[in-house]
């Protein structure tokens, strides 16, 4: 297995009024090619920071973080952007749909920023909402979908791309628990079925223990738990 | 990103706030009219201006006058002919005696490039009788090429001269208003009768200093009415040919009269070689005329073009329509505040959607893009409406203006006046402005930080 994300001494301070905060404070990691991943850790632990970080949103204030050997913190803001629309596909607790637009709209707006043409976004748009299991809604707006429905589109948008990671933001921290499997499902699948590397933000520590192959557990800013889970792509570590 | 998906990313969001967009590009719109308004005053009034110089004068006509005589060096030339053997001994003034205007020099000016005809300007002193009117007049000799040209471009009754062996001649309507109460019209076709003295008769009297009590040998010719011309009001440059009545040119030449207007002239011709006062020449294009004017200067020739006239016009009205332009820009001035406002306001309620879009791809540059079109769709469409609106404004105040002037008892003009360059620089000047306006809106867009505006709320 090759790793496709790697850190080194990550940290990331910011200042709050006369203190800093110490959001991510010397983490280490790898994340090896096709694994789901979850990172836990409580509200306030740094696990959206690093989420963040990875996604090439924010920068570090020191340490190294290389995707693809490329060197997250020395990349100008363009690169960034470059890595963002084609390394990694973002997954939100609140879907981030743009209301104004219909569902399909959503789904091949990435597609618009690689400059993909307008056909071959269509066909690709197609193929997307077929894997997240959406046939019929594709020309309703957000607000009419249902949270679950929202979420599909939002994987499908994180898919548009063909990006080797996704990174989901506790993607099912507004769903009912029904709903949250069947998206837990899809993620499981694209990393099964086609090799996604997922890297998945929770709190939910019984939940994750069902889909993910490995945790790593921060806690004020620092990794508490780099465990590697039992070698069974479905076994728990419960 | 390619244009085609940023024009349609910019336009969804320009309809997505129909009332603000629409009031925003109401805001242009107006600044436009005002601006093209203003300056459509000032183009106008130029035109109206330049129009009449036009009318009245010929852009292809160089007036020729010999160096001695006409604008500028007038005394000092005639004095440097004076003493022309003691002159060509100071070397501090190595002064040629002027070129004489004769047929020589029409020759000459013939000769030169792009030079279409040339012809003396020639005036006789005749009596006009009508019935029981009598009137000294001075006649001047109208080329047959001047048909249609200047103050003939329209005949008000009858025609224009048809040839020039017949004893034929064209009014002026004031004259005909002095000569009889008959209507004009009916004026046309019918005879008056000249008098005149011929030249060699008149310089006989002249010479012989008793003028007034000698009796002169004097014709008598019977002249039809062919046509009754009236000038319109304005500057009378160049219209040389427009008197009280006009007699085709070669009548004069044969009546021996080189010129009446300057006696000198005059009595030097009856002397020796015939020599004139005036030439006026005519060149084939337009743009030639001030390069023929210089080439008849450099052959030692006075020249005057009614282009010399205009020019000190058209700065008059440069500076007339920069001051209106700028008076019509604070409009637009204010409107383009209004597109900052517009454009902060829809970034501000856009924030989360401009992190998402971040988020999921787009680069700084994209979003700038975004926000640029949207603002320079305002401009084209702000400044398309401006125009119309703008012009149809100058429409309905002209209208009104004329209603008044008319009732003053004024002549009904077009103060107004758009060209094409105005309509087109009315809309690009708009979508300058407005990328102007949209440029702190667009990079405060762009530098949107993505956590912030992502951030759980």
């Amino acid at each position: 297995m090759t790793a496709i994300v790697e850190s080194v001494d990550l940290k990331r301070h910011y200042p709050m009024g006369h203190s800093m905060v110490r959001a991510l404070d010397g983490v280490s990691f790898t994340i090896q090619a096709g694994e789901f991943v979850g990172l836990l850790g409580t509200s306030g632990s740094g696990k959206s920071t690093l989420l963040n970080l990875i996604a090439g949103l924010d920068r570090p204030t020191s340490g190294t973080l290389k995707i693809f050997d490329q060197q997250l913190d020395q990349m100008s803001r363009e690169a960034l952007s470059q890595h963002r629309r084609k390394n990694v596909g973002m997954i939100f607790q609140s879907f981030n749909l743009i209301p104004t637009m219909t569902a399909f709209e959503n789904v091949t707006l990435p597609m618009m920023f690689s400059g993909v043409p307008r056909p071959e976004r269509e066909r690709r748009g197609v193929e997307l909402f077929e894997s997240v299991g959406l046939r019929d809604r594709q020309l309703h707006r957000p607000a009419e979908l249902s949270g679950g429905e929202q979420q599909r589109v939002a994987i499908a948008r994180a898919l548009a791309n063909s990006p080797a990671v996704l990174l989901a933001d506790e993607p099912t921290g507004n769903l009912d628990s029904m709903t949250a499997r069947e998206i837990l499902e899809i993620l499981k699948q694209l990393n099964e079925r086609e090799g996604k590397t997922i890297l998945w933000v929770t709190h939910d520590t019984e939940m994750a223990s069902k889909y993910i192959q490995r945790s790593i557990r921060l806690r004020d800013g620092k990794i508490a738990d780099n465990g590697i889970s039992s070698s069974s792509p479905s076994g728990g570590i419960a | 990103m390619i244009f085609p998906d940023v024009f349609q990313l910019s336009l969804r969001n320009l309809r997505e706030a129909k009332l603000r967009t629409s009031l925003t590009t109401l805001g242009v719109s107006i600044g436009i009219a005002s601006l093209v308004g203003m300056v459509s005053l000032g183009v106008g009034l130029q035109e109206l201006t330049v129009g009449q110089f036009k009318k009245s004068g010929l852009f292809d006509t160089i007036t020729v006058f010999s160096a001695g005589q006409g604008f500028g060096r007038n005394a000092r030339a005639r004095g440097a002919r004076r003493n022309s053997t003691a002159s060509t001994n100071d070397p501090a003034r190595p002064e040629k005696p002027p070129e004489p205007l004769d047929d020589k020099a029409i020759e000459k000016i013939q000769a030169l490039p792009n030079v279409k005809e040339v012809y003396p300007n020639l005036r006789m002193p005749v009596e006009v009788k009508y019935e029981n009117f009598s009137e000294f007049v001075t006649a001047v000799g109208v080329p047959l090429s001047s048909r249609g040209e200047g103050v003939f471009q329209k005949i008000t009754y009858g025609s224009f001269l048809k040839n020039e062996t017949e004893e034929a001649c064209m009014l002026s309507l004031d004259f005909v208003h002095n000569m009889t109460s008959e209507d004009p019209k009916n004026l046309v076709g019918k005879e008056i009768t000249l008098s005149y003295a011929t030249a060699a008769d008149l310089a006989g009297a002249v010479m012989g200093g008793s003028l007034g009590q000698m009796t002169i040998q004097r014709t008598e010719k019977k002249y039809s009415i062919v046509g009754i011309v009236e000038r319109e009001p304005g500057p009378n440059f160049g219209g040389g040919f427009f008197s009280s009545i006009m007699v085709p040119l070669k009548k004069i030449q044969e009546a021996g009269f080189q010129d009446f207007t300057n006696p000198q002239a005059f009595l030097r011709g009856l002397s020796n070689k015939p020599s004139y006062s005036a030439v006026t020449v005519k060149v084939k294009h337009l743009q030639d005329t001030e390069d023929v004017e210089k080439k008849v200067k450099d052959l030692g020739f006075n020249a005057f073009s009614i282009n010399d006239a205009l020019q000190g016009a058209k700065k008059a009205f440069i500076i007339l329509d920069i001051l209106l332009g700028l008076v019509g820009s604070i409009a637009l001035a204010v409107a383009s505040l209004g597109i900052v406002n517009t454009m902060v306001m829809s970034i501000l309620e856009r924030t989360r959607e401009i992190g998402v879009m971040k988020a999921i791809g787009a680069g700084d540059g994209d979003i700038r893009k975004i926000f640029f079109v949207e603002a320079s769709l305002i401009g084209v469409l702000g400044g398309a409406i401006g125009v119309v609106l703008g012009w149809t404004v100058d429409k309905i105040i002209n209208f009104g203006a004329n209603i008044y002037i008319q009732r003053q008892g004024g002549f009904p003009a077009q103060m107004f006046f758009t060209p094409w360059w105005l309509v087109a620089g009315g809309i690009g000047f708009s979508i300058l402005v407005s990328l102007i306006a949209g440029s702190y809106p667009a990079s405060r867009a762009a530098r949107v930080d993505p956590i912030k505006a992502l951030r759980h709320d």
